[in-house]
C-alpha cells in the first residue's frame, strides 16, 4: 500500500467559462515528430495540400502525419514542442476553405472490418491525445478484451477532457460501441473521477441506450489517471510494458473522440481542446485551437497572463509538463493544457532528512531516495527497479527538504539503460 | 519572450522541513511546560530556592544555549562559511534540538555544568563531526546523554543531597524494580510511586521529558496525524515492550498491570516516540521501521532485565541507530513481496517471544530480598556478611555469638534507604535486643520498608546459624 495524495486541482477556473473557438488562424505548423521519432517531409515549399493530405511519415512504422486545413506549403520552420525541444515544422497557409481529400459520411460505423478499422487508425493519425502521441492502430493489432476509456485527469487544472465529454457525450458513447463491435470487445470501461457527477449524468444517459458499458468512478487522487494504475484499479492486473499484453487497450476519451471522427466522417481531427490556466492567468479559459496554432497568437489575442511577477510557462499539466522556454508552442494532438503560474525562485534544496514520504507516495513503490543515493551504483540501481518509475512526480511534489528527486530518478535510468 | 526553464513538478507540497521541525517543537512544548511546573509545585511545599526550584528551566535553556553556539563556532570556524552562507546554513541545521533533547533525557540532578558539556558533545560529536543535519548516524541528544552519563556519572549521583531523595530525583521506578530482581508485588513496585495516574500525569521520578505519559501520548498523536514521525516505530518498540513483559509476567502470576508498568515507567513511551523516531537516525522504508521497532523492544528489554542498566531506552536506540541501513537493506528487498515480509515478521515475533522466556528464565527467581554474601568464622563468633534490597539496599556485618545476635554494623547503605530515620530511633539496638521476638516489633514509620530489611536481615542470620553451626 501507498498513501494517495490528492493535489489542489484547480479546476473549476477554467470551467467558469464558455468554451471559446480560437481555430479560425492563418498558419499552422505541423511538427515532424512523432512519439520522440523524427519524421520525414513529403510536401516542399508551394505545394497546395488539402486537409487530411499526408505531408510527411514516420518512416520506421509506416505512420503518415496530416495536414489539418487546406492551403499552400509555405516551408520548414523551427517551433517548440511540447516537451520544450525546438523541431522542425512544416508551415501551411490555410485558404479557409477546409477542403477535405477524404471527407465521406458514413451511416453506419460498426459495420467496418477490424483489418480496416486498422488501416483508418493509421490513415487518420489517431494517436493517444493524453499526452503520449503513442499511435494507436498499434494498440488494436493484438486480440483486445477489454476496452478502457480514461476520462480521469488526475493533474491538476486541466479540464479539457471533461469539456470534450460535455459537448461530445453522444458520439464518444457511439464510438467506444462501435470499437467494441469491430474489435469483438467483451468489456468497456469508461473512467471518471468519482466526484465529477455531471459527468456522470450526461454519459449516464447515452450509455443506457446500449448497455455493456460501464461507467467505473475511481477516487480522486493523483496519479489515479494513469494507465498503471486505472488497469491495476479496475481489473486489478499488473503488466509488464503495455497493457496490449494483457489485450487491454487503454485509450483516453479524447483519442476516442478523434476515432468517431475517423470512423463517421473519414477524417483527421484537426482541432483540440486547450485549457488555459493557472494562477497567473487573468482569464482561466477552454479553447477550442486548431492542431499546428502557435500558441504566441492565441495569447496575445487574449488577455494575456499577469506580468508583475515571474511566471513560469507550462505545457501539459503542473506534475507531468514541460516548462517552456519560450511561448511559440505548437498545438499538438496531444497538448491538453498551457499553464502560466507563478515562478517560485528556487526551493532551496535541504539536506534529506530521511522521512520517508518519497517511499510512502510512490505508486510504483520505488525508493526515490535510495535510488539518488545509489545514483553511480547501476548493479544496486537495477536491483532498485529504476526502470519502473512512471515519471508521475509525486517524489519530488512531496519531499519536504525540497529535493527534485525525479531527476535524480531519470538521471538513474539513464544511468541503467546506457549500460 | 524567454521563460524559466526548470524539471519540474511545477507544484510542490506546502509542508516542508522547518515546518516540520515546527511542528516537533510544538510537541514538545506542553512536555517542558509540565516539567517546570512539576519541579515548581514539589518545590514550592518544601521551601527551597527559586533557582533550585527552576532548575529544569536553567537546563533546558543552558542546553539550547550550549548547542546553538557550538554548532555556530563550528560552522564559523571548521566549515569556514562565510557570513552569508552562515545565516542560511543555520537557518536549516535546527541547532536547538540535541541541546533541547538532552535537556530532557539527562538526570535532573546532573550539574548544569555537564548538561552544558553533554549538549557540546551531542552537537560536536552527535551531529557536527557527521557533517551536520541529516548526515549524523546516531541519536545527537543520547550521544550526548550516554558520554555524559557514563563518563560522569559519579558526580550525579555525588549530588544528591536528602531533598532530591525526597523528590524527583529519587530512585525511578525502574531502579526500585532492579532492586527487587525485576518480579514483585503490585504493592513493592508500583504502590511505592502512588496509583497507576501518578504514572500517567507524571508525578513519579524520572527526567524532565519522560514522566507525562499523557502529555507524550498527545504529543504521539498530534506528530502521526501532521505526519513528523514514522508511527510504526513507536508502535512496534512498545507493543514488543510490552509482549515481552508480558510472558515475563504470566509466567510469574503477575497482573496485567506487570507490562503497563514497564510501558509507563522510565524513558520507554519518550524515547519511543520522540528518540527513535528521529528522522535522521531511523530507517526509510515501512518493513524496515517495523522490523527495527521490534528490534528496539527485544534489546531494551534485554538491557533492562539481564543486565545492571535498568533504563535500556537510551542504549538500545543508540545501539540501534548503527543497524539502520541494515533494517534499510532488508525493507527494501522485500517490500514488494507478501512472503519475504511474512517470513521476516514470522521471524522476528519468534525472537520476540523467545526473549520474553530467555528472559524469564534468567531472572533471579530468588525472592527473598536478603542474602548471606559471606560467613566469617572469628574466634568463638561468627560475622555474617549480608545485604538487604528493598527500598534501597543494605549491606551489614551481622555478628552472632552463642545464637545470639551482638552486633549489627552497616558496612554500606544506598542513599534511599533514609539512613537517618533508622539512627535516630536507635532501631538497631531495638532490633539486638528484640531478636527473640522480631515479628513484634514495629517498623519505624516513614522507612517500613528498611526497617523490615533489617529485621529481614537479622531473622535470617538467626535461621542460618540455627541450621549449620548450633549443634
Amino acid at each position: 500500500m501507498y498513501s494517495k495524495i490528492k493535489l489542489d486541482d484547480n479546476k473549476e477556473i477554467s470551467l467558469k467559462k464558455e468554451l471559446i473557438d480560437k481555430s479560425d488562424i492563418t498558419y499552422v505548423y505541423i511538427p515532424l515528430f512523432n512519439c520522440g521519432v523524427e519524421c520525414k517531409c513529403l510536401v516542399k515549399k508551394g505545394k497546395k495540400v488539402k486537409k487530411d493530405t499526408i505531408i510527411g511519415i514516420r518512416e520506421d512504422i509506416d505512420f503518415p502525419i496530416l495536414s489539418p486545413v487546406s492551403g499552400t506549403v509555405m516551408g520548414i520552420e523551427k517551433r517548440l514542442y511540447l516537451n520544450n525541444s525546438l523541431v522542425d515544422c512544416i508551415k501551411i497557409k490555410s485558404d479557409f476553405k477546409n477542403k477535405s481529400e477524404t471527407y465521406n459520411e458514413v451511416e453506419d460505423i460498426n459495420n467496418y472490418s477490424k483489418s480496416k478499422y486498422i488501416e483508418l487508425l493509421k490513415r487518420f493519425s489517431i494517436t493517444g491525445m493524453g499526452g503520449s502521441d503513442f499511435p494507436t492502430f498499434l494498440k488494436y493489432k493484438n486480440k483486445v478484451r477489454t476496452l478502457i476509456v480514461n476520462a480521469v485527469e488526475c493533474e491538476p487544472y486541466i479540464t479539457s477532457d471533461y469539456e470534450l465529454i460535455m459537448h461530445k457525450a453522444s458520439e464518444i458513447v457511439d464510438a467506444i460501441y462501435a470499437i467494441k463491435v469491430i474489435n469483438n470487445i467483451d468489456e468497456c470501461y469508461i473512467v471518471i473521477k468519482r466526484k465529477n457527477k455531471e459527468l456522470y449524468n450526461v454519459l449516464k444517459e447515452y450509455i443506457d441506450f446500449y448497455g455493456n458499458i460501464k461507467i467505473v468512478k475511481v477516487k480522486d487522487y493523483y496519479p489515479a489517471g494513469y494507465e498503471r494504475e486505472i488497469v491495476k484499479n479496475i481489473l486489478n492486473v499488473n503488466y509488464d510494458k503495455y497493457p496490449s499484453e494483457k489485450n487491454i487497450v487503454v485509450n483516453n476519451i479524447s483519442t476516442i473522440y478523434s476515432i468517431y471522427k475517423a470512423l463517421k466522417y473519414n477524417t483527421s481531427i484537426s482541432k483540440r481542446i486547450v485549457t488555459l490556466s493557472g494562477e497567473m492567468f487573468r482569464t482561466p479559459v477552454n479553447l477550442l485551437l486548431r492542431i499546428g496554432t502557435d500558441m504566441s497568437s492565441v495569447l496575445k489575442r487574449l488577455d494575456g497572463y499577469v506580468r508583475k511577477t515571474k511566471v513560469k510557462l507550462v505545457s501539459g499539466g503542473p506534475m507531468m509538463g514541460y516548462s517552456l522556454e519560450d511561448d511559440n508552442l505548437v498545438v499538438t494532438k496531444n497538448l491538453n493544457c498551457i499553464l502560466v503560474i507563478r515562478d517560485i525562485e528556487e526551493y532551496d534544496e535541504n539536506p534529506c532528512l530521511k522521512c520517508g514520504r518519497c517511499i510512502e507516495v510512490c505508486p510504483m513503490k520505488l525508493s526515490p531516495v535510495s535510488i539518488k543515493e545509489n545514483l553511480s551504483n547501476p548493479d544496486e540501481l537495477k536491483k532498485l527497479d529504476v526502470n519502473k518509475c512512471m515519471e508521475c512526480g509525486l517524489c519530488s511534489y512531496i519531499c519536504p527538504a525540497k529535493i527534485d528527486l525525479r531527476s535524480y530518478v531519470r538521471a538513474a535510468k539513464k544511468e541503467v539503460n546506457h549500460k | 519572450m524567454k521563460f524559466k526553464v526548470d524539471n519540474g513538478p511545477h507544484v510542490k507540497d506546502s509542508d516542508n522541513t522547518s515546518r516540520i521541525m515546527n511542528r516537533l517543537m510544538i510537541a514538545l512544548i506542553p512536555i517542558i511546560c509540565f516539567s517546570v511546573y512539576k519541579n515548581v509545585s514539589i518545590i514550592y511545599r518544601m521551601d527551597i530556592s527559586i533557582l533550585e526550584a527552576l532548575k529544569p528551566l536553567f537546563m533546558i535553556l543552558i542546553a539550547i544555549f550550549t548547542s546553538v553556539i557550538t554548532e555556530f563556532l563550528y560552522s564559523l570556524f571548521i566549515l569556514k562559511k562565510n557570513k552569508k552562507d552562515l545565516k542560511e546554513y543555520m537557518k536549516h541545521s535546527y541547532a536547538i534540538f540535541p541541546g533541547l533533547f538532552l535537556a530532557l533525557v539527562i538526570p535532573l540532578n546532573t550539574p548544569l555544568l555537564l548538561v552544558s558539556l553533554g549538549a557540546f558533545i551531542a552537537t560536536l560529536i552527535g551531529k557536527m563531526i557527521f557533517g551536520g543535519f541529516g548526515h549524523n548516524i546516531f541519536n545527537p541528544a543520547l550521544t550526548g546523554a550516554l558520554l555524559v552519563t557514563t563518563a560522569y556519572g559519579s558526580f550525579i549521583s555525588g549530588t544528591s543531597n536528602l531533598f532530591e531523595l525526597d523528590t524527583i530525583g529519587s530512585a525511578t521506578p525502574l531502579a526500585n524494580l532492579a532492586n527487587f530482581n525485576y518480579v514483585g508485588t503490585f504493592e513493592q513496585i508500583v504502590g511505592k510511586f502512588g496509583s497507576i495516574f501518578n504514572y500517567i500525569f507524571g508525578t513519579i521520578p524520572g527526567t524532565l521529558g519522560e514522566t507525562n505519559k499523557f502529555l507524550i501520548l498527545i504529543a504521539f498523536i498530534f506528530l502521526v496525524a501532521t505526519k513528523v514521525i514514522k508511527w510504526r516505530i513507536p508502535v512496534f518498540y512498545i507493543s514488543t515492550v510490552f509482549v515481552i513483559t508480558y510472558i515475563v509476567s504470566l509466567t510469574n502470576d503477575i497482573g496485567i498491570w506487570y507490562p503497563l508498568f514497564h510501558i509507563l515507567s522510565g524513558g520507554l513511551l519518550f524515547g519511543a516516540v520522540f528518540m527513535a523516531t528521529d528522522p535522521v537516525t531511523s530507517p526509510i522504508t515501512p518493513m524496515g521501521q517495523v522490523l527495527y521497532g521490534i528490534g528496539l523492544g527485544i534489546l531494551t528489554t534485554i538491557l533492562r532485565f539481564l543486565t545492571p542498566y535498568p533504563e535500556g531506552v537510551l542504549t538500545s536506540i543508540l545501539f540501534m541507530n548503527m543497524t539502520v541501513s541494515l533494517f534499510d537493506k532488508i525493507g527494501l528487498k522485500i517490500r514488494n513481496s507478501f512472503n519475504k515480509k511474512l517470513i521476516y515478521i514470522t521471524i522476528f515475533i519468534l525472537l520476540v517471544i523467545s526473549t520474553g522466556f530467555i528472559i524469564n528464565k534468567n531472572l533471579n527467581k530468588d525472592d527473598s530480598s536478603v542474602k548471606i554474601l559471606n560467613v566469617i568464622k572469628s574466634e568463638d563468633s561468627y560475622v555474617y556478611e549480608m545485604s538487604s534490597k528493598a527500598w534501597g539496599v543494605i549491606t551489614a556485618n551481622v555478628t552472632i555469638k552463642d545464637g545470639v545476635v551482638i552486633s549489627v554494623d552497616i558496612v554500606n547503605s544506598s542513599s534511599e534507604t533514609k539512613w537517618s530515620h533508622i539512627v535516630s530511633n536507635d532501631y538497631i539496638n531495638k532490633i539486638i535486643n528484640g531478636q527473640d521476638n522480631l515479628d513484634s516489633l514495629d517498623a519505624i514509620s516513614g522507612v517500613t520498608i528498611t526497617s523490615d530489611g533489617l529485621k529481614e536481615m537479622v531473622k535470617k542470620v538467626i535461621e542460618d546459624y540455627g541450621d549449620k553451626y548450633e549443634r
